[in-house]
């Protein structure tokens, strides 16, 4: 067999730094790093850079999107529809709800029974594209299977002869017609090997109904399922957390009781000084925990364009925060996730539970979360609430 | 070794609509002048490097690169309210193989190949520009100013000329120098043969070299002397080396051939060397092309032998476009390597043997024949093809006759003898390139048949026209010319020599059959000019 591989571990066990380390043993093969977003391709280029100095000519790091419309749109785009030979596709166009709706003169969506109408396949340039020809995201993958498809595998064995090796980071962002194409790429000569965190399961671009049950981190059950035979699934390897500390570990690890808990690595351990470990912080001490806060804590919220009282600090929303490592960070939670805080058994949107595990897990050190005035604990030992030091 | 299959090229100086194919090894471009030899190489060179004339494209970018043709039916199409978009000049490079799956996909314009093409259009940015100059009314020119050039794979990716897997080494007959005064192509074949690591060792050493300058004492001792004359206490004033990257080592370091700057030995020389140089380039990835300009221009006979056998011998897995007038060239270095050009249409010699039983025996015919007969016909501006040496010497001779003495090839026009009657195999190839040629030929006794059916299938191409006698009774030159002299045999017998007592039209077109070459010699030879037949003179006028 040709070792492809998922390796699935928990946040912080080094999944990024294996393939990285991995793609440096590498000798006579080219490289496809990629992941799902912007920021972690960044993050894994930082990564290479601080380990190795530079990032080697055979190593090729691209984002999930940017090589699918690169090596999976354009080099066959002709052979899905005869009117595409010519087609100028100028990029990508993000969207987060179901594309391709038919628009009235006032470019305002046409609804008729409360649903808006959406163009069929058969209107290629409607479906895939927006005005701009930029292709919807959430049909990316699926265009390229079509591609594929209609040109007899050549886009997928092209890929295949360009690159010995697919490593693919965040593995449990991918959904829908994006399995198909890995599954398309394991059937090939070249080593793909998938890492996924099920918890972190954050992104849902896809609107497609395809492989819907797939969704929400059962990225294993797919294979499983679906090309068992291709594949070997590690589930062991990693399962140290070399980010965080017990304290982080435990309090992440309650969000899914249903997973192996993550185990803080030695070095991490020791790291239990007084500011160390998850902190409730009333919001009336947010300004003064930010002036005495040792580690620069980083903001992390759901959504970063919302007003914070602490605009000087750095701040990411929570899918935007995967892949990066602080020291420490400053949560502001949801309604849902503050619940959760203090009780366990409330009731977590998948989505919710995999941002707030994310958010948890970005720190080294101390995880702040800013909760309501006058809360209390009841006999939580994981919890504390912080207070000023004189 | 990877290889350029096929070049296509789109609205480039004279060539409006152009394909021609390519093959491993050698190829030799055989045409007249003005055929479009040079801007052959000069097309594949500027898809490969960006480089035109030795200067980057983006800086050169005129009108004067695009088709003539196309520029009027654009510049008229506006004018005559029936506006057509900016033209688009498109240069498309197509690989053999599968070296290099990037370069896979089916945004060429032959749909799916491996390649990429070199595109200068419109920029749509400036579609609020272009509106106004529009509605100015006055564009006269194409508006380059609004153009972009842009190298994409057939993959659709933009690409840069570095990712190029296969580099070219122009060697031309014109020097192009650097403002040092050095060769920028020998500057080139150089640097394409340097490994990544050579080439940083070389600039980081020049940069060093720089330094060192700077540290002089004397320099020193100057830029104190400079800044304290300045006036200026807190601020220096240095002279000191332009250590931006355009003053690279190209521009400042010079090639020496024994001593002496590379330009200024002799133009055979450098050819020579150029030529050594980029045959003797290792690539481990990718590979090269070599273009080369009619070595002939400026090699000597015996160094034109050499340099033959150089690249002969060392040839192996590189791939050389060489374009010639030169039939020594072209028939030392192999018929089979011929692509002969003409108006625009570029034929394979090779090619005409895989496809139909026609072309087959087409080329198997030129196989055999001495490989100059084959280039005259391309080489010259129009040909006349004949049934043997005698018919060959007289038409030679009616030419002149009617041309103030002047020999058909004075004025380019090549008469052909061809054994056998093989006219066919000439036209066959005479209309694939759309050469101007005649056949001169007797009736054999039966014109409608031997004429007329037999040639009937050429009418379509105007290039080529058949000159034969209708009267089947004048069935061979000799009959032909005693016919037409019939009004004066005293002077036809002096021309031929023999005595013009008792002579008839027939007894002296006897004669002639029976002395074929010593009678055609005479005819050639004489002081008199005689008449000929109707069909010949036809022919002649045909050559204005």
């Amino acid at each position: 067999m040709n070792n492809n591989k998922l390796i699935i571990a928990a946040a912080g066990s080094g999944k990024t730094t294996l393939l990285i380390n991995k793609a440096m043993e590498i000798k006579n093969g080219k490289v496809l790093f990629t992941t799902y977003t912007d920021n972690n391709a960044g993050e894994i280029k930082q990564k290479f850079i601080s380990e190795y100095k530079y990032i080697p000519k055979f190593i090729t790091i691209q984002t999930w999107f940017s090589f699918l419309i690169k090596h999976g749109a354009k080099p066959y785009q002709g052979s899905y529809n005869e009117q595409m030979f010519g087609y100028d596709i100028k990029g990508l166009k993000l969207v987060n709800e179901k594309s391709g709706y038919k628009i009235d003169k006032n470019d305002k969506p046409i609804i008729v029974n409360k649903h808006r109408l959406y163009w069929p396949e058969q209107d290629i340039k409607k479906h895939f594209f927006d005005i701009r020809d930029r292709i919807f995201s959430d049909k990316l993958s699926k265009f390229v299977f079509k591609a594929n498809k209609s040109s007899d595998n050549k886009v997928i064995n092209r890929i295949a002869r360009i690159y010995t090796h697919i490593f693919i980071d965040e593995a449990q962002d991918l959904a829908g017609y994006d399995l198909e194409i890995v599954k398309l790429l394991l059937n090939t000569n070249s080593t793909i090997i998938l890492v996924a965190d099920p918890r972190q399961t954050t992104y849902s671009t896809h609107q497609e109904s395809k492989y819907k049950k797939y969704a929400d981190g059962k990225i294993k059950d797919f294979f499983l399922e679906k090309c068992k035979k291709l594949i070997d699934i590690d589930e062991d390897s990693l399962e140290v957390s070399y980010r965080n500390n017990q304290e982080i570990c435990n309090f992440s690890s309650a969000l899914y009781p249903e997973f192996p808990k993550s185990k803080p690595w030695a070095c991490c351990r020791d790291n239990t000084g007084t500011y160390n470990g998850v902190w409730l912080v009333q919001k009336k001490d947010v300004e003064l925990y930010s002036y005495q806060d040792k580690y620069n804590s980083v903001i992390l919220r759901w959504d970063k364009k919302k007003k914070s009282s602490n605009t000087l600090r750095p701040a990411f929303n929570f899918g935007e925060s995967k892949g990066k490592t602080f020291e420490g960070v400053l949560i502001y939670p949801t309604k849902e996730m503050e619940k959760w805080i203090f009780d366990h058994r409330t009731e977590l949107k998948n989505k919710t539970r995999a941002k707030f595990y994310v958010a948890i897990t970005r720190a080294k050190y101390s995880a702040a979360i800013v909760v309501n005035d006058g809360v209390r604990i009841n006999g939580s030992p994981d919890l504390k609430i912080w207070t000023p030091r004189k | 070794m990877s290889y350029i299959e096929k070049v296509k090229i789109t609205n480039y100086k004279c060539f409006k609509e152009f394909s021609f194919e390519l093959k491993k090894g050698m190829n030799i471009i055989v045409g007249n002048n003005e055929s479009g030899k040079s801007t052959i190489l000069e097309a594949i060179h500027l898809a490969l490097s960006g480089l035109l004339n030795g200067k980057y494209l983006k800086n050169e970018l005129s009108q004067y690169i695009f088709n003539k043709e196309t520029e009027k039916n654009y510049l008229s199409s506006l004018k005559e309210g029936t506006p057509q978009p900016p033209p688009t000049i498109s240069i498309e490079v197509f690989f053999d193989n599968n070296d290099f799956p990037e370069f896979e996909g089916n945004g060429s314009s032959d749909k799916e190949a491996c390649g990429f093409l070199l595109k200068i259009d419109f920029n749509d940015e400036y579609n609020e520009d272009y509106e106004e100059l529009i509605k100015t009314k006055k564009v006269a020119t194409i508006p380059i100013e609004y153009y972009k050039i842009t190298w994409i794979s057939f993959a659709r990716e933009n690409i840069s000329i570095k990712s190029i897997p296969i580099k070219s080494v122009l060697i031309d007959s014109a020097s192009t120098r650097f403002q040092n005064g050095s060769d920028v192509y020998i500057s080139k074949i150089i640097k394409d043969d340097l490994t990544v690591k050579e080439s940083v060792e070389l600039s980081q050493a020049y940069r060093k070299t720089k330094e060192s300058f700077m540290e002089e004492e004397s320099i020193k001792m100057i830029n104190e002397k400079v800044t304290k004359n300045a006036g200026f206490s807190t601020k220096k004033i240095e002279i000191s080396i332009d250590l931006s990257p355009k003053n690279s080592w190209e521009n400042a370091l010079m090639t020496y051939f024994d001593d002496i700057p590379f330009h200024q030995i002799g133009k055979g020389e450098q050819c020579l060397i150029k030529t050594n140089l980029a045959l003797a380039h290792e690539k481990t990835k990718g590979s090269n092309l070599i273009l080369m300009e009619e070595p002939e221009n400026h090699l000597s006979h015996t160094k034109l032998n050499q340099f033959i056998k150089n690249i002969e011998d060392k040839l192996k897995d590189k791939q050389i476009i060489i374009t010639t007038h030169s039939n020594f060239i072209a028939n030392k270095l192999g018929l089979k390597n011929l692509i002969l050009l003409n108006d625009k249409k570029a034929v394979a010699f090779a090619s005409l043997e895989k496809e139909t039983k026609e072309t087959k025996e087409t080329y198997e015919y030129f196989k055999k024949l001495p490989g100059y007969d084959t280039l005259r016909m391309i080489l010259c501006k129009k040909a006349i093809l004949v049934e043997g040496r005698s018919d060959e010497l007289i038409i030679q001779r009616a030419f002149m006759d009617k041309n103030e003495g002047m020999l058909p090839i004075e004025k380019e026009i090549d008469v052909i003898s061809v054994e056998g009657l093989a006219f066919e195999r000439f036209l066959y190839i005479a209309k694939m390139i759309k050469k101007s040629v005649a056949v001169v030929t007797d009736n054999d006794k039966n014109y409608n048949k031997k004429i007329e059916d037999k040639y009937t299938k050429y009418k379509q191409y105007p290039s080529i026209e058949i000159f034969a006698d209708e009267r089947n009774e004048f069935h061979t030159l000799e009959l032909q010319i005693a016919d037409a002299n019939k009004e004066n045999l005293k002077l036809l017998c002096d021309v031929l020599k023999i005595d013009s007592n008792k002579q008839t039209e027939e007894s002296i077109a006897d004669y002639m059959k029976r002395n074929k070459t010593k009678c055609a010699l005479n005819i050639f030879d004489a002081k008199e000019k005689i008449l000929y037949p109707e069909y010949i003179s036809k022919a002649i006028d045909w050559c204005k």
